[in-house]
């Protein structure tokens, strides 16, 4: 097996920019990706998408969007998935010496669709639809779950939320509350992208791990704030790097509201059961950028995190630490989850001095 | 003449809309719980593996991934598990603000979700403090059922 290193991660987060289109977005966090890590479109060997038809309002939407990610021509995987799950898949391609560099690109554009009705359209016809269940109706239930059997859910959740920074004042930006959710905890929608560079060469940031894991379908039939799928998933990816739950500084996990984070920070292993929201309350170890409140779309929302978590390590020039763990979760309701562990190395940057990650973020944008 | 790329056009905006019927084939298993609930019955069906009721019935365990195999009646009472008041209104179904609910009902083994009427919600943090205490509650089904999730739904053995 060959070693992978992410070298160049790009993030877009803007708002009904009418002046660029869905295309036009891929187009320039990809290009602002590959430029980051010093490549071309024709040195890539592989291409990993994640992409939603419901949330593009394209059918095959890959078919529409995939050229404007260097696809031409070249070696293309489109998930209907979250961006870690491509990011584990691009991982696997470079691993296995298959391909020497893989670009892996994810998006979603909440603004041009109803966000609402699409999570509604996501769920059962025969037993989830009749209840107008949503993602957000999800959150909700195990917020109230967590309300219910640990205090300092109840304690900490004003706390954790005022973390989070102001939000945009348009209300088409956030969703309708389902109680016991309140404004400053639910997801601020936005169009994001995310891409990234994987490479066997040598680079800053090492892919030290990666781990995927599944629940079952029916919410009935699953521990709504164990979420067994991500504790699976991140025990995988740590065993793989060889480090403890205790030995990563850094931590970007996807989480659709608060107490979605709260609960993944549990499930990793960064805060014991009913401590999650203390852990958020805190410090500023969890998605320092703002989390859900920053921009939210799945599914691009895993690989978003990954390129944070690239960020702090290489950016932050280890002042966050060395070891990162980064987390996904996919619609619907979280099912699968994804986990990267991410490890800084002692490389340098190239002889001119590259950035290898860039956030490109619209003056509008969350 | 050549211009250059971009320009300052003003930028075009489309409407879309995506309006498509479905016919979806519930599975032998399924239409058997319908069918159930249809005759006022909450059916679950056995994992011979794990010997779970699973409740909607389905013709597989996930967990064991093997068929099951007895169908179970269960009971219309349970405990409410987890809820949620939605604000979201949908068409063709009721107008929010609406309890939406998982309940465990006595001999099944998941929990299965629906409606959980009669609560005043007037103020919906002291109904939501209410149902955090995980009340017992029972199935009562509508007086003409057409075999689908909305025969019946919950309501509270204590009202608030």
């Amino acid at each position: 097996m060959r070693p992978v290193y992410l070298h160049g991660s790009a993030v877009s987060s803007t708002w009904r920019d009418a002046s660029r289109s869905l295309t036009d977005l891929i187009f320039d966090c990809v290009s602002s990706a590959l430029r980051q890590a010093g490549v071309t479109a024709a040195d890539l060997g592989a291409v990993v998408l994640a992409a939603h038809d419901l949330v593009d309002g394209r059918g095959l939407t890959s078919m529409v969007t995939a050229p404007a990610a260097a696809t031409y021509l070249k070696d293309e995987t489109r998930l209907g998935d979250d961006g870690a799950l491509a990011f584990v898949l691009g991982d696997a391609r470079v691993r296995s010496g298959s391909v020497g560099t893989c670009l892996v690109a994810a998006w979603g554009r909440a603004s041009e669709g109803p966000v609402d009705e699409i999570a509604h359209a996501l769920f059962d016809p025969f037993t989830a639809r009749p209840l107008a269940l949503t993602e957000i109706a999800v959150s909700g239930l195990r917020a109230a779950r967590c309300l219910g059997d640990y205090p300092g859910y109840g304690r900490w959740r004003d706390e954790a939320a005022a973390r989070r920074g102001p939000r945009p004042a348009d209300p088409a930006r956030t969703p309708a509350a389902a109680w016991p959710l309140r404004g400053g905890e639910l997801p601020v929608w936005a169009d994001l992208v995310a891409a990234a560079v994987l490479s066997s060469s040598p680079g800053q940031v090492r892919v030290a791990g990666v781990g995927m894991s599944t629940e079952p379908y029916d919410l009935g039939d699953r521990d709504l704030t164990g979420l067994p799928a991500l504790r699976a998933a991140s025990a995988q990816a740590l065993t793989a790097a060889g480090v403890d739950a205790a030995e990563v500084d850094v931590l970007e996990l996807d989480g659709l509201t608060l107490f979605d984070e709260a609960l993944a920070a549990e499930a990793v292993g960064a805060a014991a059961r009913g401590e999650g929201m203390t852990i958020l309350a805190s410090g500023d170890r969890v998605n320092p950028d703002g989390g859900y409140a920053a921009g939210y779309c799945a599914p691009a929302m895993g690989l978003v995190r990954i390129a944070r978590a690239a960020s702090r390590l290489r950016d932050g020039q280890g002042r966050d630490g060395r070891v990162a763990l980064a987390t996904g979760s996919s619609v619907v309701a979280a099912q699968v989850q994804a986990a990267v562990v991410l490890e800084r190395t002692h490389a340098t940057q190239d002889a001119d001095g590259r950035q290898t990650t860039q956030d490109t973020q619209d003056a509008e944008g969350a | 003449m050549d211009e250059p790329a971009g320009g300052s056009v003003p930028p075009l905006t489309i409407d879309g809309h995506w309006a498509f019927d479905y016919q979806y084939f519930a599975g032998a298993a399924a239409s058997r719980f319908f069918a159930g609930l249809a005759a006022r019955r909450i059916m679950g069906s056995r994992c011979p593996q794990c010997a779970r009721v699973l409740v909607p019935a389905r013709a597989f365990c996930d967990a064991c991934f093997v068929e099951t195999t007895d169908w179970v009646q269960v009971s219309p009472h349970g405990t409410l598990e987890t809820f949620t008041i939605l604000t979201t209104s949908f068409p063709g179904l009721p107008e929010p603000p609406l309890v939406v609910g998982y309940v465990a009902l006595e001999g099944a083994s998941t929990a299965v979700l629906n409606f959980v009427d009669g609560i005043d919600l007037t103020d919906p943090d002291a109904a939501g403090a209410r149902l955090l205490q995980r009340p017992r509650v029972t199935a009562r089904f509508r007086d003409s059922c057409q075999g689908r999730i909305t025969d019946f739904v919950f309501t509270l053995d204590e009202p608030a």
